[in-house]
C-alpha cells in the first residue's frame, strides 16, 4: 500500500495485524478450483443445453413409437376343425328349472375346445393369457348385454388347468369400469377362477399401429395387458346392434380402443373389419346361450333376450361371427358389411385365419 | 465504468423496444424479434425440464448462463429490459436523502422470496420425475431383458439403467408438467404487458402503433400488475428484481461460480456505508459481498470515497457470501407447494375432459398438454397477430392457461394466408408452420389443412333461417376453397303468404378450418348466429370431430393429447 492512509485506515491496518488480506494475490489453488469450477460448470451447462437442443424444433413433440400386436394364433392343424358349435344337451333346462348339471358353461365350452383339439393345443405351460370379455355396460348378465360370468370363469379354469402362468381379464367398458366388472359379475367370476383383473388406467394406453381402412395409422389402445401376453381369448355375447346390426366376437375388440372412440360410429363397418388386421386371437368364443335379439347393444329388458343354448368356439373370429349372425341372430349375412370387408382386408394381408368358410365345422352336443 | 453500463442499458432497452415495435406484419421481415425471450436462461432451463428438449434458439440462454457464471448477474443491470426499466423508474421516483437511500439498500430477509418462487415453478415443470422414478425399475428390467441392448454383463446393467430411465422419463412426460415461469419471467412479463396493455393505450392516444385499435380482454389486469411493479420501486428499490424475479434467482444460484466480483479492501474501507447509497441489488458491498444478489451495476465503486471497492478477478473466498441465503425448510416447503399445486390445478378438467369451447389455439399450436409445457405467456403471438383475434386467456383453458393465447372470433379472425404467430413463438408452443402446411396444399395435401376449430349455426338467430331475411355474409367471407359454407335454396312463404326464396347457409365440417371469419362478420353481432368452437381442431385426436379427418394423417405431430 503505497499511498498515504488516513488515520482510520491505519487503525484498520493495525486491527488486521499490519497485513491487508485484500492485497494478497490469489493462490494457485484458488485459481485452479475457481477457474476449473467455472469451466466445468459452464461447459456442462452449455454442453448439456446443446445436447438437449431441438434444432428442428419438433423432436419434443414427436409421438412415441407405435406398438403392434403380434399374432396370438396357434398354428393351424389340418386335421382339426376351426369352428365348433356346441348345442346344449338339455335345451331350455334353465328356463324350466330342470337343469341337472349346475355348470353348463364349463361343460359346453370345454366340449367346444375339445372338438378343436383340446385346450392343450392352445394353452401351453407358462403362457400368459389375456381373456377379453365384453363388459361394456353395467348390467345384470341375465339381460345378455355382456359376457356371461360363468363362461369367463370356465375359460379361466381351463387355462389354469393347462398351466397358464397368468390369466389377465381386461376390458375398457363404455360405462364405469369398476361398476361394469362388478355388476356383470365378470370381475368376481374372474377373481374366483384365479385370474387377475386389469382395469383401464390412463398409462395403460399406447398408440397401436393398425394401418387399416378406418384407422389408417395409429390409435390409442389398451395395450398394457398385451405386453406380456402370449395367448389371447375373446369371449363375447351374441347381440343385436343398432348400427352395425350384429356384435359378436369381432366387435368385442372395440373394447380395447381408447377415446375418442365414439367417432368410429361414423364408419362402423370400417372399424370392425380393421380389427381383423389389428388382432389375430388364439381363440374366440361366442356365448350364444342367451341371445340379445333386439334393442342392442344395451338391451335392458328380458323381453329382448332369447334362449339360444349354443356356444360357438373357433380360431377365426370372422367365421364365428358369420355363423352366429345368420344362425343365431337370424339376420341376413349380407347385411353385415364388416364381415365382407374383413374378408377382403385379411386376404390382401395374407392373414390365413380369416375366412367365413371354416376349414371344417363340427357340431357337438354337451 | 458506470457510464459504460448506462450506455449498455440504453442500448439493450432500445433494442428491446425496437424489436417490440417491429413485431408487426409491416416491419417484421427476418428480424430476430424473439432474441430477448430466447436469451433468458430461465426459459431454457424450465422448458428443458418440462419438454426434455431446448427449442431451437433458446440455447442463447445458455450463453447468458455462462456469462453469469463468469461475471455474476450482469444480465440484471446491463441487459434485462425489465431490470433497466426498474432502474429507470427507481431513479425518476427517488426522493430519498443519502441516509434514507443507504437504509433502503440494505439486504432484507424478504429478498429470499424469489428463490422460493423459482423453486415452486421449477417443481411445477418437473412433476414427471416422480412417475419416472416410480416406473424406472420396471423399465430398467424390461430394457435389461429386452432385445434392444447388445451389451452383456455389467455393461448391460449400466446400459439398461440408462435406457430404462430415458424410457421412463419419456413415458412420464405427458400430463406431468406445467410451465408457469412465464407469469414472472421478466422478459415474458414485459412483452406481455407491452402487448396487451401499454401499446394499445399508446395507440389509442397517438394512432402510431397499429392501423386499427387493438383491444384485449383483461389486458388492464396485466397493465395494472406491470405499472404496479414499476411503481413499487418507490417503496423498495428494485422491488421486482430483489423480491420476485425467478430469473434473478436462477442467475443468483449460478453466480456462485463467478470469477470476477466486487471486493472490499478492509483497510481502506472506513465503514461509511456510502457504497449502499446506489446499490441496486442490495448485496451488502459494505461487508462480505452477497454474490448471489449483486447486479454488477458498479455504482458502489463510483460512490466509494476511499476507492476501497474494486471489481476483481478471484478475490478472497473469505470475504464473500457465496450462496443465496435461503432456508432449507422454506425451500422444501416451496417445492412441496409446487408438488401439491400441480395435480390440483391440472385436475380441474379444463385441460382434459372439460375443455372449453373457447379454448381455440392459434394454428400450429401443439396439443394442449404439450402447449402448456411450452407456452411462456409472453404473448408475442398476440403482438404480431394482424387481426386482434388472439387474446390473453383468463381461465378459459384452465388456471394454468392464464395469459396464454386463445382465439376470440368476435375480436378478429385467423387470416388465411398468415402464419406470423407461429414464426415468432420462441418456445415452439406454436410450432413454425408454412402457409402450405396451414392450408394443406403441396406436400401437405394428404394431411389436409390445419384446423383450429369448427363453425356451427344457431338457427334461432340466423337471418335466413329464422327471420325470412336474405344474408349469407358468412358464405361470402368463408376463405377456403371450395367454401366450407354452402347454401341450399329454401322456397316457402312469408308471414303474409307471399312466396319467398331464401339461401340458407350450411357448414361442411370437412372443409371448415375454424378461422372464425364467419363469426366475426355475422351481422348478429352480440351473439353471432354462426360461431366457432374448439372441437374438430387437428392438433390432437382428443379434440377431433370427424373420423374421416383424424386418421387421415390430418392430425398434428402430437397424437397423444
Amino acid at each position: 500500500m503505497s499511498e498515504k492512509l488516513t488515520r482510520t485506515q491505519l487503525k484498520n491496518l493495525e486491527r488486521l495485524g499490519g497485513v491487508n488480506p485484500a492485497d494478497a494475490p490469489f493462490s494457485r489453488r484458488q485459481f485452479v478450483t475457481q477457474v476449473g469450477g467455472f469451466a466445468a460448470a459452464a461447459g456442462a451447462a452449455v454442453a448439456g443445453g446443446l445436447y438437449l437442443r431441438d434444432r428442428w424444433g419438433m423432436v419434443g413433440v414427436e409421438p412415441p413409437p407405435p406398438v403392434t400386436l403380434r399374432s396370438f394364433a396357434v398354428e393351424r392343424d389340418p386335421s382339426k376343425p376351426t369352428l365348433a358349435i356346441v348345442r346344449r344337451r338339455d335345451p331350455g333346462a334353465e328356463a324350466t328349472g330342470s337343469a341337472v348339471d349346475d355348470d353348463p358353461a364349463f361343460r359346453m365350452i370345454k366340449a367346444g375346445i375339445d372338438a378343436l383339439g383340446g385346450i392343450e393345443r392352445f394353452i401351453k405351460r407358462d403362457d400368459v393369457v389375456v381373456v377379453k370379455p365384453n363388459v361394456a355396460f353395467d348390467k345384470n348378465p341375465d339381460l345378455a348385454a355382456t359376457t356371461q360370468p360363468d363362461a369367463v370363469e370356465a375359460v379361466i379354469r381351463l387355462c389354469r388347468a393347462a398351466g397358464a402362468r397368468r390369466v389377465i381379464v381386461c376390458d375398457n367398458p363404455i360405462n364405469n369400469p369398476e361398476s361394469c366388472f362388478f355388476k356383470t359379475k365378470v370381475g368376481d367370476a374372474a377373481l374366483r377362477a384365479g385370474a387377475e383383473l386389469m382395469l383401464p388406467k390412463e398409462s395403460y394406453f399406447e398408440p397401436l399401429y393398425i394401418g387399416g381402412e378406418t384407422i389408417t395409422q395409429t390409435w390409442k389402445m389398451f395395450h398394457r395387458p398385451f405386453k406380456e401376453a402370449t395367448k389371447v381369448i375373446g369371449i363375447a355375447p351374441v347381440k343385436d346392434h343398432n348400427l352395425c346390426k350384429a356384435t359378436v366376437t369381432m366387435k368385442n375388440w372395440y373394447g380395447l380402443l381408447g377415446n375418442p372412440r365414439n367417432q368410429f360410429h361414423q364408419d362402423i363397418h370400417g372399424i370392425i373389419s380393421d380389427f381383423a388386421l389389428m388382432i389375430q386371437p388364439t381363440l374366440v368364443i361366442a356365448d350364444g346361450r342367451k341371445l340379445l335379439m333386439q334393442h342392442g347393444p344395451t338391451g335392458g329388458s328380458l323381453n329382448d333376450v332369447k334362449v339360444g343354448d349354443t356356444v360357438v368356439v373357433g380360431t377365426d373370429h370372422v367365421a364365428v361371427d358369420s355363423w352366429c349372425v345368420s344362425r343365431l341372430l337370424e339376420k341376413p349375412r349380407g347385411e353385415i358389411v364388416y364381415l365382407d370387408k374383413a374378408l377382403v382386408k385379411t386376404a390382401a394381408r395374407n392373414i390365413a385365419a380369416a375366412d367365413w368358410r371354416p376349414q371344417w365345422t363340427v357340431e357337438v352336443t354337451a | 465504468m458506470v457510464w459504460i453500463r448506462r450506455l449498455y442499458e440504453v442500448l439493450f432497452l432500445g433494442l428491446f423496444l425496437f424489436f417490440l415495435v417491429i413485431t408487426d406484419l409491416r416491419y417484421l421481415k427476418g428480424w430476430p424479434v424473439s432474441l430477448f425471450l430466447e436469451a433468458t436462461p430461465l426459459v431454457a432451463v424450465a422448458t428443458a425440464l418440462s419438454t426434455h428438449t431446448i427449442y431451437r434458439n433458446l440455447v442463447w440462454g445458455l450463453l447468458i448462463l455462462a456469462v453469469t457464471m463468469m461475471l455474476g448477474r450482469v444480465w440484471c443491470n446491463w441487459m434485462c429490459p425489465f431490470g433497466i426499466l426498474h432502474h429507470f423508474f427507481g431513479w425518476i421516483g427517488n426522493r430519498r436523502n443519502v441516509k434514507q437511500a443507504i437504509e433502503s439498500n440494505r439486504y432484507r430477509k424478504i429478498y429470499a422470496i424469489k428463490y422460493y418462487i423459482l423453486a415452486v415453478m421449477l417443481v411445477l415443470a418437473s412433476i414427471w420425475v416422480i412417475p419416472t422414478l416410480w416406473n424406472a425399475p420396471r423399465e430398467i428390467g424390461d430394457a435389461y431383458r429386452g432385445t434392444s441392448l447388445s451389451s452383456t454383463g455389467l455393461a448391460r446393467v449400466w446400459d439398461a439403467v440408462g435406457l430404462g430411465l430415458v424410457r421412463a422419463a419419456a413415458a412420464a412426460k405427458h400430463d406431468n408438467a406445467t410451465l408457469q415461469i412465464g407469469l414472472l419471467d421478466p422478459i415474458a412479463l414485459t412483452v406481455r404487458s407491452m402487448t396487451t396493455a401499454i401499446l394499445p393505450s399508446v395507440h389509442k392516444a397517438s394512432e402510431q402503433v397499429y392501423t386499427e385499435n387493438r383491444e384485449y380482454m383483461w389486458g388492464w389486469i396485466v397493465g395494472v400488475i406491470f405499472i404496479g411493479l414499476l411503481v413499487a420501486n418507490w417503496w423498495i428499490p428494485r422491488f421486482f428484481c430483489r423480491v420476485l424475479c425467478p430469473l434473478g434467482a436462477l442467475l443468483g444460484v449460478f453466480s456462485r461460480f463467478a470469477l470476477w466480483r466486487i471486493d472490499r479492501d478492509p483497510v481502506r474501507c472506513t465503514d461509511c456505508d456510502l457504497c449502499l447509497k446506489s446499490c441496486e441489488g442490495a448485496s451488502d458491498p459494505h461487508k462480505d459481498l452477497r454474490k448471489s444478489e449483486c447486479f454488477v451495476c458498479l455504482n458502489c465503486i463510483e460512490d466509494c470515497p476511499h476507492d476501497a471497492l474494486t471489481f476483481r478477478f478471484l478475490p478472497r473466498k473469505a470475504s464473500e457470501v457465496t450462496y443465496p441465503e435461503v432456508g432449507r425448510r422454506q425451500i422444501m416447503l416451496a417445492g412441496l407447494a409446487g408438488l401439491i399445486a400441480f395435480p390440483m390445478v391440472r385436475r380441474s378438467g379444463l385441460v382434459t375432459k372439460n375443455f372449453q369451447r373457447q379454448a381455440m389455439r392459434p394454428p400450429g399450436s401443439v396439443a394442449e398438454d404439450e402447449f402448456l409445457r411450452r407456452c411462456i405467456k409472453c404473448d408475442q403471438c398476440i403482438r404480431v397477430c394482424p387481426t386482434n383475434v388472439l387474446q390473453p386467456a383468463l381461465f378459459e383453458t384452465g388456471t394454468e392457461g392464464l395469459w396464454t393465447p386463445i382465439m376470440i372470433s368476435k375480436m378478429g379472425w385467423c387470416e388465411l394466408n398468415c402464419t406470423l404467430c407461429s414464426q415468432v413463438c420462441p418456445t415452439g408452443a406454436i410450432r413454425e408452420i408454412s402457409i402450405e402446411e396451414k392450408l394443406g396444399v403441396g406436400p401437405f395435401e394428404s394431411k389436409g389443412p390445419i384446423k383450429t376449430g369448427t363453425a356451427f349455426y344457431n338457427h334461432g338467430r340466423c337471418l335466413p333461417w329464422a327471420m325470412d331475411t336474405h344474408c349469407v355474409v358468412c358464405e361470402e367471407v368463408c376463405p377456403v376453397s371450395p367454401k366450407a359454407i354452402f347454401t341450399r335454396i329454401h322456397k316457402g312463404t312469408d308471414r303474409h303468404g307471399n312466396p319467398i326464396e331464401l339461401k340458407r347457409p350450411y357448414i361442411d365440417p370437412v372443409r371448415c378450418i375454424g378461422c372464425g371469419i364467419c363469426e366475426h362478420e355475422c351481422p348478429v353481432k352480440d351473439d353471432p348466429a354462426v360461431y366457432c368452437t374448439a372441437i374438430g381442431e387437428t392438433r390432437s385426436e382428443d379434440r377431433s370431430l370427424l373420423l374421416a379427418l383424424v386418421n387421415d394423417g390430418a392430425q398434428d405431430l402430437v397424437s397423444l393429447g
